[in-house]
């Protein structure tokens, strides 16, 4: 029997299958009686169409649908099934399929077949049939049928039960809810059934794989996604060890990991569930579990240990999968927290002559991030041995780590340069070439002793480069650093070469990278006649150019250059102007998308803020380092990315001009402050209450020259209550020191239920010099009516009420901002030289739990810019932290925090402030802790 | 040896004379549809019968004689769907609940617009008077009337009282639908 059965199958019909033909054919349904054999082929024909994305036509896949109904109730189970398969695939173009609904669900309930055996065959396939024709309105009709067969014992019936509910959800939530005791129970049953099998076993036969459990557990949790609790009982009860099957478990690990993100209250006890499966027989589980500890918001250096440690051990497993999951978690997890990686460092070390490069790829990048400056040269090395061999994609995770660290550690540009201009030779496609300009990009901006020798490589790469685009780019980085150096004719003549050998849009790009060197010239300097001659001389040349863009670039530049006024020059063609491009954007969207009445006027630039170099360089390193940190070969998660770990110090620091842009347009519509000049700065919001308090209320702290603005936001949380004339009474804790005299304040005049309103309070500072800090208590006062139920209106007169909330700080980081400079030794000697310096020591005490943290704090703190790469605390004793930045009038600020761990005594520091303005010093360093 | 004789001359009666069916049951909701095919395979039976959401299709057999019964559902949305599964059949029954007399000039303005459709040109047509167990059901004559039977013209017809619950008269159905099995 089953011989002559394989011999029918054998056949190869399915190879030409076209639509018109199959459609043709479709008459073999109409034939009684039935040819089970044709017709089963016609149907895997029709199966296969679709399959290959052919569709039909809507009257076609009708009339397929209806010719295949005649075939219900054949004898021969596998055309049954077939049936089946051809159903649910047409249901979604043919009409009227609901017709189809009464018969299938008599094969769901199993009656009518022979054999229970044969039965089993092609009842799981009517299932999953069934849930495709449904529709809202008929669902109830299946109810009882479903719920039997969710809790069959044949693990396929019932696992296709449970996939289609979960289909059936979107359309009939409320009857399908109403399956979760079926679907418990299936959860429970399953285990009977499951057989245990590993990460590297054979793929597991549908029957006793335990299956069932995961289809269970994935629909229980679409019933009860908004309802935190009863997944958290849910989470909790599965673990006990009812659940077999590894899928299953991988899903608990995921909704245990996001029940303890979205509740702090309950991250313990879904710790304790992580930590336990880290011990699981199913080495999937293992991973997935160590990974959701990972990822745990903030999590502790001792919450991960147990993680790091079962990664560890799978470091030196025999097979390279598991090698190749374990190096892929502690690579990502090293760009967050490279201090608890480190104690893999041995084991990854063997890993990178690994004969499989992506986990040698991974291990060394890896290693780049865990390990010292020490270390670098001889990582780099063992890289340049086998770039060749891996493919671009982990060429571009590989020069990405590096360019992180060219940031991080700028004295090792040297050996990194040399490592990057060397694979800039190599064979590779555009992304990777990309990736390895831009990281000489950013050695040249920012490691600035580099920049003599990357320009150099770059020249040598648009000698012979394929990409039009790099070229491009490579050739205006030309025009505005080469006019800065020392030899500026040097970079002339690549760049004429250009002008000779290029196509069209090379040539464009570089007639204006050489007028660059006609106007500018080395900090200050004026420009050698020589050299504005020679370039002269050039760009006549190109005003025979065969294209237009080039000759019309020339000669517009041309024009500038012979202007007797410099400034005009420079102005054009330098260009060192700056739109914040962030707040460009913004109001470029909210201009197209406004209503038509925006368009009368035109778009009006000088509304969108210009930034200075150094601040949109500041911003863009911190980018930098921080989009390196996420890997390339991403790993697939669950639901929504959660926000970046750990905020770090960089980042704190780079949203301050975000948010202070984000604020001025808010300010803009108070007509009162706009006397007071530009924002110079923003603070983050800070709450003042609790969250769950009858008034919530939290402040933005705003800084002008002669004022400072504080933006009460309130928000009235009490049913039935109208708060009016609510307004903030801020008192400065004591007048003498704290130098602020009252302005004026803009009360809210009416908050109901659940509005949010904001009160303004507004300061002038009182000296002319330095910046007041201190206290400010705040009390909030309003009139409170309560609202008659019955008409809806509040009483005539309230009663008068006040509600005291947390004192506001006003600390010297509010009158600082973060700046970037290419050297801290630099500035460090320069301010030394011109300003004053303090000094100051402190212990934090043993709330501060090592270096790291102490950092991230003091940054937090003193909102100031770390510099060289000293955010990021290598050794745990000792540290030196080096920041920069500017006050809000503009002076200069630098800093330098020594600093020392023991677990005794906690941080100890000594901070040095060095400040242009007279008084800065000694107000930053009192600000610490 | 006489056991397996048996199932050999079984076998080749059934090759030689074996004959299958296609017939179309179709009537307003709650005519009784499901039930007949039910009792009329051999099933018990039931009161608690659920309305037909499509088809069903169930095979009755009868001597040598295979009847494919595509029971149709009643309910408005499906009456559209009845003339597909009537082409080509060999006979359409016709189900009227001969104890509701207000559904029937709905059930015959159904019944005469299907017949119209030239494609069903003469089939045989069966109207059966349902639950005639019941007191107010009509007899035979006049439910010839009420459908207006005489008008139907180009296919023979017949119509018969017959009761699913108490079995009443069935056997001369089967005897009609299996006379129409072409030779
Ligand atoms: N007393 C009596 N009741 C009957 C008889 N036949 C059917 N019924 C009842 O009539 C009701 C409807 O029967 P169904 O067979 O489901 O009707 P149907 O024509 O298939 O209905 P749809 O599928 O909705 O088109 C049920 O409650 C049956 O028990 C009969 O001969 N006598
Ligand atoms: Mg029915």
């Amino acid at each position: 029997m089953s011989y002559s059965k394989k011999d029918e199958d054998a056949e190869p019909a399915i190879f030409k299958v076209d639509r018109t033909s199959v459609f043709q054919e479709a008459r073999v349904f109409n034939t009684s009686p039935i040819y089970p054999r044709k017709c089963r082929i016609l149907l895997t024909k029709i199966v296969y169409l679709l399959h290959t994305g052919e569709s039909f036509p809507t009257a076609e896949a009708t009339e397929l649908f209806f010719g295949i109904t005649k075939l219900f109730q054949h004898r021969d189970a596998s055309l049954r099934q077939m049936v089946y398969l051809a159903i649910k695939e047409l249901a979604g173009t043919a009409e009227d399929v609901i017709m189809v609904t009464s018969s299938v669900m008599k094969d769901v309930a199993g009656a009518g077949g022979r054999g229970s055996g044969d039965q089993d065959i092609y009842r799981a396939n009517a299932i999953r049939a069934l849930c495709r024709i449904i529709d809202g309105t008929t669902v109830q009709a299946i109810e009882r049928l479903l719920k039997t067969a969710i809790v069959d014992k044949t693990p396929s019936v019932s696992s296709a039960a449970l996939v289609s509910s979960y289909h059936l959800l979107p359309t009939a939530r409320d009857v399908v809810r109403r399956w979760a005791n079926e679907t418990q129970e299936a959860v429970l049953s399953g285990s009977k059934s499951s057989a245990l099998f590993g990460f590297g076993s054979s793929v597991a036969a549908p029957q006793g794989s335990g299956m069932t459990q995961y289809h269970a557990i994935g629909l229980l949790y679409q019933m009860r996604a908004h309802d935190r609790m009863a997944l958290a009982k849910m989470v909790q009860q599965f673990s006990g060890g009812q659940v077999k099957n590894p899928a299953a478990l991988v899903m608990l690990v995921r909704l245990a990991a996001k029940i303890a993100e979205d509740d702090p209250g309950l991250r313990k006890p879904m710790y304790t569930l992580l930590e336990g499966w880290l011990r699981h027989k199913a080495e999937m589980v293992n991973f997935e579990a160590a990974k959701a500890i990972c990822e745990l918001k903030d999590v502790t250096d001792t919450e991960v240990a147990p993680a790091i440690h079962v990664l560890q051990i799978f470091l030196t497993s025999p097979r390279a999968v598991a090698k190749f999951t374990a190096i892929r978690i502690l690579h990502k997890f090293a760009s967050v927290r490279p201090s608890a990686v480190n104690v893999c460092n041995m084991d990854i070390e063997t890993l990178i002559s690994n004969s499989n490069r992506s986990i040698a790829t991974f291990a060394i990048t890896t290693l780049l991030k865990t390990g010292n400056e020490a270390s670098v040269d001889r990582l780099m090395k063992q890289i340049s041995g086998f770039m060749a061999d891996i493919t671009d994609e982990f060429k571009i995770t590989i020069v990405e780590a590096i360019r992180t660290l060219c940031l991080k550690f700028p004295s090792k540009q040297a050996g990194m340069l040399s490592f990057l201009s060397g694979v800039l030779r190599d064979e590779g496609g555009y992304e990777f070439k990309k990736t390895v300009v831009e990281s000489m990009f950013d050695l040249i901006k920012f490691v600035p002793e580099s920049r003599e020798e990357a320009l150099a490589h770059l020249c040598e790469f648009i000698e012979d480069c394929e990409f039009t685009k790099l070229a491009v780019r490579v050739l205006h980085l030309l025009g505005s650093e080469g006019p800065k150096t020392a030899q500026p004719t040097k970079y002339i003549r690549y760049i004429y070469n250009r002008v000779v050998l290029e196509n069209a849009i090379v040539r464009a790009a570089a007639v204006t990278a050489l007028a660059k060197f006609g106007v500018s010239a080395k900090d200050g300097a004026k420009v050698d006649p020589e050299v504005k001659s020679s370039v002269v001389v050039l760009l006549t040349r190109c005003l025979d150019d065969p294209d237009d863009e080039v000759r019309d670039r020339a000669a517009l530049n041309l024009r500038l250059i012979k202007n007797e006024e410099q400034e005009v020059a420079e102005k054009f063609i330098k260009n060192e102007q700056l739109y914040s491009l962030p707040v460009f954007e913004h109001q470029l969207i909210m201009y197209v998308t406004g209503d038509q009445s925006t368009f009368s006027t035109p778009f009006d630039v000088s509304s969108v803020p210009v930034v200075s170099r150094e601040q949109a360089h500041a911003e863009e390193r911190n980018m930098k380092l921080r989009s390196a940190d996420t890997p390339t070969l991403k790993a697939p998660t669950t639901g929504a990315p959660r926000p970046a770990a750990a905020t770090s110090a960089a980042e704190q620091a780079s949203s301050v001009i975000a948010t202070t842009q984000k604020y001025a347009q808010q300010l803009a519509l108070v007509p009162e402050l706009s006397a007071y000049g530009a924002l110079l700065k923003s603070s983050s919001e800070i709450e003042l209450t609790e969250s769950e308090t009858e008034y919530v209320v939290s402040v933005v702290k705003h800084i002008f020259k002669d004022h400072l603005v504080l933006q009460f936001n309130v928000k009235n949380t009490l049913s039935d209550t109208l708060l009016e004339d609510v307004s903030m009474i801020s008192t400065p804790s004591d007048e003498e020191e704290v130098q602020l005299e009252e302005d004026f304040i803009i009360p809210v005049p009416k908050l109901a239920q659940d509005e949010v309103g904001t009160i303004w309070v507004s300061f002038k500072r009182t000296s002319e010099e330095g910046y007041p800090t201190g206290s400010i208590t705040n009390v909030l006062k309003f009139t409170s009516k309560e609202i008659d139920p019955a008409s809806g209106e509040p009483e005539e007169s309230g009663y008068e009420d006040e509600y005291q909330v947390e004192d506001l700080e006003i600390l010297p980081g509010d009158y600082l901002v973060p700046a970037f400079a290419g050297s801290w030794d630099n500035v460090w000697e320069q301010v030394g030289a011109a300003g004053e310096e303090a000094t100051e020591s402190y212990a934090l005490g043993t709330d501060v739990k090592g270096i790291q943290e102490a950092v991230e704090l003091l940054c937090k703190q003193l909102y100031l810019q770390p510099l060289d790469g000293s955010d990021v605390a290598v050794n745990s004793t000792t540290h030196n932290l080096k920041l920069f930045g500017k006050t809000i009038s503009g002076g200069r600020v630098v800093a330098h925090i020594r600093m020392a761990y023991s677990s005794k005594n906690g941080v100890a520091l000594k901070a040095t402030v060095r400040a242009e303005e007279e008084g800065v010093a000694q107000m930053v360093v009192g600000g610490i802790a | 040896m006489s056991g397996i004789l048996r199932r050999m001359y079984d076998w080749l009666v059934r090759l030689f004379w074996a004959t299958e069916m296609d017939i179309t049951i179709i009537g307003l909701q709650n005519a009784g549809k499901t039930s007949l095919l039910r009792v009329l395979a051999g099933g018990e039976f039931t009161i608690d019968s659920i309305p037909t959401v499509g088809f069903n299709m169930k095979r009755v057999q009868k001597g040598h004689v295979t009847l494919k019964c595509w029971d149709l559902g009643g309910q408005p949305r499906f009456r559209s769907m009845w003339e597909r599964y009537c082409r080509g059949v060999n006979a359409i029954v016709f189900i009227v609940d001969s104890a509701d007399p207000p559904s029937h000039p709905i059930a015959r303005e159904e019944l005469h617009s299907l017949l119209q459709k030239p494609i069903l040109d003469g089939i045989p047509l069966l109207v059966l008077g349902n639950k005639s167990d019941l007191p107010d059901k009509i007899g035979v004559d006049e439910l010839i009337d009420v459908m207006k039977l005489e008008d139907v013209t180009n296919r023979e017809v017949s119509c018969y009282s017959i009761s699913a619950k108490e079995e009443t008269n069935l056997d001369a159905v089967l005897q009609w639908l299996i006379a129409r099995a072409k030779r």
